[in-house]
């Protein structure tokens, strides 16, 4: 039924009119532009167009409308509640009545008295917005609708592609892809401006990834400790669960893990994950290596590295059994970067366990690389205690000198003597530099227990750093080491002489080392057994 | 008025100082125990003239000069190291010697523990965590277990936790065993550990039947490595926390110690189980400093001494297997060289910093060191099975410790006066300048625990082989002959299992219901 017609193009006189031939409200007097207005008061303009005589009959009543205009009015309003009346009209009443109404030209279907164009990403009502503004909102949905369609169209070609369903000309190109990606990227942009909908992590609108369904970890309710993950974090862990429980090893999964990582270093899952990608791509352990150096460099406290660095060693080494100058060259470029990142906390616990585990692995007992790298950062701080530790393992733990499986604290007949020399002079020479400094005092006596030499062997040694105990010899009591006094008390001891082993732990508990006294009182117990 | 009085403080400590150091260095004014009569300082007749009158108003602190002066012997040599430790102490001695003054000091110039502030500390550790947090997405149950056993050293009940305990554990348990850091996360041994543990803690048949036993047997078979050690988790590194974490929960769970043949460790003659060649690997990780190492030829480290002593402990009578499998005299030496004066706190390693997690891993030790100090009672001499002895039994008997071997008045001091948020924040700390975290809260109150009680195995305890029921602890509080007391009786904190470091109620909840229980 034709409801508006030409009567549209023939307005009344109060009517105003909106549309694009005439965009200017009839009552503007002049060709100006328009000042700005809001979408909803042109809303309203329009509204009131419909509704022309709508203002006076409110006002006064429809008595006051001339008779023509009044005559109008009630065509348009009857025949706009026929549809709901249901009742028959004699055909040429009909005939009548949509002559006036087309006569009237009166927009049969008047426009909703009030209208809500919803709200904008901030809260703000769209109605509010000035027109221009609006009309280019208007413009970024239309495009949007457009994306939405074109990437419906990219992903049901995909899932006839993977179902084997495909109809001709169904192929994916790379390009396809990278249009796709780019026009996910340019969705999720018109998404969040106009409607403030965060852009998900990489993966949910990576194309790349259409095809895996996440796992999102669901808490319980009442769940204790939870994180608020962030968007990104949360998305990037649903996908790994949801590879992890496909067992998928892929690039993709690969560069997944590198995500997660850069996030959480301490995800020991994604670590493992890792590994078992590596291994099942047999992807080179090289590069591998390579990235994982930049990682430890960025995550100086994390230890999963040095975890997984000890799996690709483990995996790597057998490969270079046949190749000594490839092992060699392996050994050294490790050397430089444990070098760089103890540059960074000389005494890491995690780094110096993954040293000792690649010298038992590359063999570098004997390598003179080593121990000299070792004697480095002695030189830098005699205080080092890890460099200490490593240095003993190097000599005392190398299987061509020495008997594997040795206690640390036992004699091990197969230790050289010419060793032993070598390691007493070298930890009497450090102690001289700082006698408090238990690190060489403690090598020194492993070194002397390793190579079955009586502790009295370094009795006048140790009496350097302790003068006139208790007046006994005249002078004034000094004590330059409590760990020579504490040496002195075992060698008088092991010697026979307890009453001088006890003097020494007595002062000891009296007055040099008083923090440890519950100790050194136990000790002198010891004496009398 | 006011004004006057904080001169007068501050003219007094600049002259005190120095006497203090010149008292470390005379053997005559030198005493090992606490300064013991109340009121004005002692030696009062040393003081010089002029400065008498000020020092009688003077509000002095019983303090042992021990923990206000620097240490008698220092070398001059700096480097990184000596630089670091300077700094720890000039960081820690005001704390120590009472001279914040907003603080509210005891006679001892020790403050109170903040109980309520640490109780809400920890309560709210378990609540939502900022997004900040990620890092901590792989270990979600230690803040469990962390925040369960602080509240319950510090006697705060936390059955209300029980359901919310219960639900998340249930998230994080998978179906091929054991308990991941997080729903959708592998199984590891250190979250299996502080999963079963706070279970225990909140008790109940509801908590203890959230465990999967049959699963979690099968997956710590898989786990079992053949030189006796255990990896953390499939295709995880083998360390000690490895072996202690393992033992625990075997025990604590009664497993069946058989192994599956999935198991690297599977022998088809059936001579390994999963406890085999435990104590092995442990005497392994000893080195030449008499510390444990994390793993065989690494450095001594505290953490690692507490769970070999503690996993020994699980596997039979400390005070047969301790001395059977280490060198116990070289590994007092070194638990003892742990702490420096005047921190008195205790460090990780030769030449590191005192930090007060290590109360615990270090403190938490000593329990069980002077547990296997006293003999045995009655019974003879340990003869051990002599073939494999480790330790020859050529060594005489070690004697019994006549007073602690750990200055416990010095612990105690280092955690009160050092380790306590005293903002509204509340949580214990690494060291003053450190921010408190529930990791600190939990060990520093474990160690204070350590140190406020005594310890005794009063049954000789049959094998785990041979079947029998368990070692019996009893613990009272510890006194100090002749000393003196320097916390108030209102903080002494309760006492805690020195070998599953959780309450010993708990354990024996959790220990005896699975005792009770025939098959899975």
């Amino acid at each position: 039924m034709p409801l508006q017609g030409k009567a549209a193009q023939k307005p009344k006189t109060p009517s105003t009119d909106a549309s694009p031939s005439n965009p200017l409200p009839a009552t503007a007097p002049t060709a100006q532009p328009a000042p700005a207005i809001t979408v909803a008061e042109r809303t309203q303009q329009r509204t009131d167009e419909s509704r022309p005589f709508e203002a006076v009959r409110r006002k006064s009543g429809l008595a006051a409308l001339p008779d023509e205009d009044r005559a109008a009015w009630y065509a348009c309003h009857f025949a706009r509640s026929l549809p709901a009346k249901r009742t028959r009209l004699p055909p040429k009443f009909q005939r009548e009545l949509w002559r006036a109404v087309n006569d009237a030209g009166l927009p049969l279907r008047p426009l909703p008295r009030t209208y809500s164009w919803g709200i904008d990403r901030s809260g703000q009502d769209v109605g509010r917005y000035p027109t221009p503004r609006f009309d280019e909102r208007f413009a970024k949905r239309t495009r949007l609708t457009e994306l939405v369609l074109q990437s419906k169209a990219f992903r049901e070609r995909r899932d006839r592609l993977r179902s084997g369903s495909a109809e001709a000309g169904d192929i994916i190109t790379d390009s396809d892809i990278q249009e796709e990606r780019l026009r996910r990227s340019e969705m999720a942009k018109l998404k969040s401006e106009l409607y403030g909908v965060v852009p998900e992590g990489g993966f949910a609108t990576d194309p790349e990834w259409d095809d895996v369904l996440p796992l999102p970890v669901e808490e319980p309710e009442g769940a204790l400790a939870t994180i608020s993950y962030p968007a990104e974090y949360a998305t990037a862990i649903s996908y790994l669960r949801a590879v992890m429980a496909n067992k998928e090893y892929s690039a993709r999964s690969l560069r997944l893990t590198e995500t997660i990582i850069d996030m959480n270093p301490a995800h020991y899952t994604v670590w493992l994950y890792r590994a078992s990608i590596l291994l099942a791509m047999a992807l080179p352990i090289p590069a591998e290596l390579a990235w994982l150096n930049a990682v430890a460099l960025e995550h100086l406290k994390n230890y999963q590295i040095w975890h997984h660095r000890h799996l690709l060693i483990d995996q790597h080494h057998p490969t270079l059994a046949s190749d000594p100058a490839a092992a060699a060259a392996l050994a050294a470029s490790e050397r430089d970067f444990l070098a760089q990142i103890l540059a960074h906390d000389t005494k890491n616990y995690h780094v110096w366990s993954y040293r000792s585990y690649l010298v038992a692995k590359l063999n570098l007992f004997a390598d003179p690389a080593e121990l000299r790298a070792v004697d480095v950062l002695i030189d830098d701080d005699v205080r080092n205690n890890s460099a200490w530790s490593h240095r003993f393992f190097l000599v005392f733990s190398d299987p061509a000198a020495s008997t594997p499986g040795a206690h640390a604290t036992e004699h091990d007949p197969a230790v050289p003597q010419a060793t032993v020399d070598r390691e007493v002079a070298y930890a009497q020479e450090k102690i001289a530099l700082a006698p408090q400094n238990q690190s060489p005092w403690n090598y020194l006596r492993g070194v002397l227990v390793k190579g079955g030499r009586e502790l009295a062997s370094v009795e006048g040694f140790a009496e350097g750093f302790v003068t006139g105990l208790e007046g006994k010899s005249g002078g004034k009591e000094d004590v330059r080491s409590t760990h020579a006094l504490d040496l002195l008390a075992e060698i008088y001891a092991e010697k026979g002489d307890r009453e001088r082993a006890d003097l020494c732990l007595r002062r000891l508990g009296e007055k040099w080392d008083r923090i440890r006294v519950g100790y050194w009182e136990w000790r002198r117990k010891c004496l009398e057994v | 008025m006011r004004q006057r009085i904080k001169a007068a403080k501050r003219r007094a400590r600049a002259v005190f100082r120095p006497r203090a150091a010149k008292m470390a260095s005379n053997p005559t004014n030198t005493t090992t125990t606490t300064i013991t009569n109340p009121g004005p300082p002692e030696a009062e007749s040393e003081i010089d003239e002029e400065f008498v009158t000020e020092s009688i108003t003077y509000p002095r602190f019983m303090i042992p000069n021990l923990f206000t002066g620097p240490s008698p012997v220092v070398d001059v040599l700096e480097t990184h190291t000596s630089n670091l430790q300077q700094e720890t102490v000039k960081v820690c001695l005001p704390f120590l010697s009472a001279e914040d003054e907003k603080t509210k000091y005891n006679i001892h110039g020790v403050p109170n523990l903040y109980r309520k502030s640490h109780i809400t500390f920890l309560r709210r550790s378990i609540g939502p965590m900022p997004a900040g947090f990620i890092t901590a997405d792989a270990s979600r149950p230690w803040f469990l277990y962390w925040a369960l056993t602080g509240l319950s050293i510090m006697g705060d009940d936390v059955s209300d936790l029980r359901q919310a305990v219960v639900d998340t554990a249930r998230s994080m348990q998978n179906e091929s065993g054991g308990f991941g850091g997080g729903g959708g996360q592998r199984s590891h041994l250190a979250t299996t550990y502080a999963v079963v543990l706070s279970l225990a803690m909140v008790g109940g048949e509801e908590a203890f039947e959230v465990i999967d036993r049959r699963a979690l047997w099968k997956w710590l078979s898989r786990l079992k490595q053949p030189d006796g050690g255990f990896q953390v988790c499939v295709g995880g590194e083998e360390d000690i926390r490895g072996a202690y974490t393992a033992s625990v929960v075997i025990t604590l769970l009664n497993l069946p110690l058989d192994l599956t043949q999935e198991s690297p460790a599977y022998e088809a003659d059936g001579s390994m189980n999963l406890l085999s060649g435990v104590p092995d690997y442990v005497r392994r990780c000893q080195t030449y400093e008499g510390g444990i190492s994390g793993q065989p030829d690494s450095e001594a480290h505290g953490a690692y001494a507490f769970c070999a002593l503690a996993c020994l402990a699980l596997l039979d009578d400390p005070r047969r297997i301790i001395p059977k499998y280490l060198d116990l005299p070289r590994l007092i030496s070194w638990l003892s060289s742990r702490q420096y004066a005047p921190e008195a706190g205790f460090s990780g390693r030769t030449n590191k910093l005192v930090d007060g997690c290590y109360s615990h891993w270090v403190g938490g030790c000593f329990p069980l060191i002077e547990a296997c100090l006293r003999p045995l009672d009655d019974s003879p001499p340990p003869a051990g099975d002599d073939a494999t002895t480790p330790n020859p039994p050529r060594k005489p008997r070690l004697p019994p410790a006549s007073e602690s071997l750990f200055n416990r008045e010095g612990l105690i001091r280092y955690i009160l006066c050092c380790c306590q948020d005293q903002s509204r924040r509340g949580g214990l700390r690494d060291k003053p300048g450190k921010m408190s975290d529930s990791y600190h809260t939990c060990y520093v109150l474990s160690g204070l625990s350590s140190a406020q009680h005594q310890w005794d195995l009063t049954a000789p305890a049959p094998t785990l082989a041979a079947g029998a029921g368990d070692p019996v602890w009893t613990v009272l509080p510890y006194v100090d002959d002749g000393g003196v007391q320097v916390y108030e009786q209102e903080d002494l904190v309760r006492p805690i299992h020195p070998v599953y470091a959780i309450p010993q109620r708990s354990q024996e909840g959790m220990r005896e219901y699975f005792l009770g229980k025939e098959g899975f």
